[in-house]
């Protein structure tokens, strides 16, 4: 219910900023003055040559041609095909099959507990790049006397930067790991590296 | 007539095609300028600054890129380096008084007045960066990725911007709110 509510605080704070501003009308002709006073851009030849050649432009291409074209590379692909088949002959490069490498991402991840001591808290989340920095998506658990705030998140080997956020509001880095060097705005970031050899 | 024909011409030597692109742009662009800047002289001055910018690197635009998005990364880096420099001035109330007509606004139980001055005054108190991350994926409703291009910023910094200006501006807002209804 709170999170409801806090959504529509900025919701209704996004809906009123995206109501339009009042300008002066004389900060625009002040605007077209100064344009007026300065001189006209221009392009050089060379340049005007490669805006011709780099500029986009739709292509008229009749239907008839495209099945033409088609039919050409499935031709093309086909006699490949026949030609690796009688010779053996194996393309060098194989695609990986479709959920390769996330199946080995996903067998590569590390469990990573993350704990924090706040006796006085109500409730404790976890944010980070991994989780989008989503304070609704991982949240701690007490522990029995409630002082000892822990979850245990499955992480890809690398960098990662995190955060906790005490009670719904309050940002608070890890007091127990390394702090962000790209922390910013005076609330830092901790950070954990996983991988074969941190771990 | 579109952006590029436009351009096209202004390197022709027709100057008053920009002006259609001034039209086009001024107000849309106004809004964040304003927002960002928390006052509408400092928002003229950064537009007119843009602008002119733009005009005058026209031989160099490319035009892979929209002109619209371009102009508008013109105008975010100078809307960065007007807030590092400028000076502190009197919080002055930008939002428009135009917001009565939206009536499906679900809009905190004060009065309207109250409620800009209050949003004006929490959006200025929050540091520049989180300010702009918070416009341009709330206000100006960008991705992620076109914030990135915009800001040349990595995704997973903008989101905790984000997330952080959202944390304070709730904090603010509501904490503005029970003193007002108290």
């Amino acid at each position: 219910m709170s999170e409801r509510r806090e959504f529509d605080v900025i919701d209704a704070a996004a809906r009123t900023l995206r109501s339009p501003v009042v300008v002066d009308p004389a900060a625009k002709q002040r605007l077209v003055a100064a344009l007026r006073d300065s001189p006209v851009p221009r392009v050089g030849a060379g340049r005007r040559a490669w805006h011709w050649i780099a500029r986009p432009r739709p292509v008229m291409v009749s239907p008839l041609w495209t099945a033409a074209a088609a039919v050409l590379i499935m031709i093309g692909v086909f006699r490949a095909a026949i030609g690796w088949e009688r010779t053996g002959e194996q393309p060098a490069a194989v695609p990986p099959a479709p959920g390769g490498p996330a199946v080995a991402a996903a067998s590569n991840l590390h469990a990573v507990q993350f704990v924090l001591v706040a006796p006085g808290a109500a409730s404790v989340a976890l944010v980070g790049d991994f989780n989008g920095w989503d304070t609704g998506e991982t949240p701690l658990a007490p522990s029995a006397s409630g002082g000892l705030w822990s979850v245990e998140v499955p992480l890809a080997p690398g960098r990662h930067v995190y955060s906790f956020v005490v009670d719904g509001r309050r940002w608070i880095p890890d007091p127990s790991a390394a702090r962000a060097p790209d922390s910013d705005f005076g609330t830092p970031s901790s950070v954990v590296l996983v991988g074969e050899r941190s771990l | 007539m579109n952006d590029a024909a436009l351009v096209r011409r202004v390197l022709d030597g027709d100057s008053d095609a920009f002006t259609v692109l001034v039209d086009r742009y001024y107000d849309r662009y106004a809004r964040y300028a304003v927002h960002m800047l928390g006052n509408r002289e400092d928002a003229e001055e950064a537009l007119q600054d843009a602008f002119l910018r733009a005009y005058r690197a026209l031989p160099r635009y490319q035009e892979r890129e929209r002109f619209g998005a371009w102009l508008f990364r013109l105008l975010v880096n100078r809307c960065r380096t007007s807030a590092v420099r400028r000076r502190r001035r009197e919080s002055v109330v930008v939002v428009s008084d135009d917001i009565a007509s939206l009536g499906a606004v679900t809009r905190p139980a004060v009065e309207d007045a109250a409620w800009r001055e209050e949003l004006s005054r929490a959006l200025e108190s929050l540091p520049a960066e989180q300010r702009e991350a918070f416009l341009l994926k709330h206000v100006e409703d960008l991705s992620y990725e076109e914030m990135a291009a915009i800001t040349g910023v990595g995704i997973s910094a903008l989101k905790m911007r984000v997330k952080r200006a959202c944390t304070r501006l709730r904090e603010l807002l509501q904490e503005a709110q029970s003193v007002g209804t108290s």
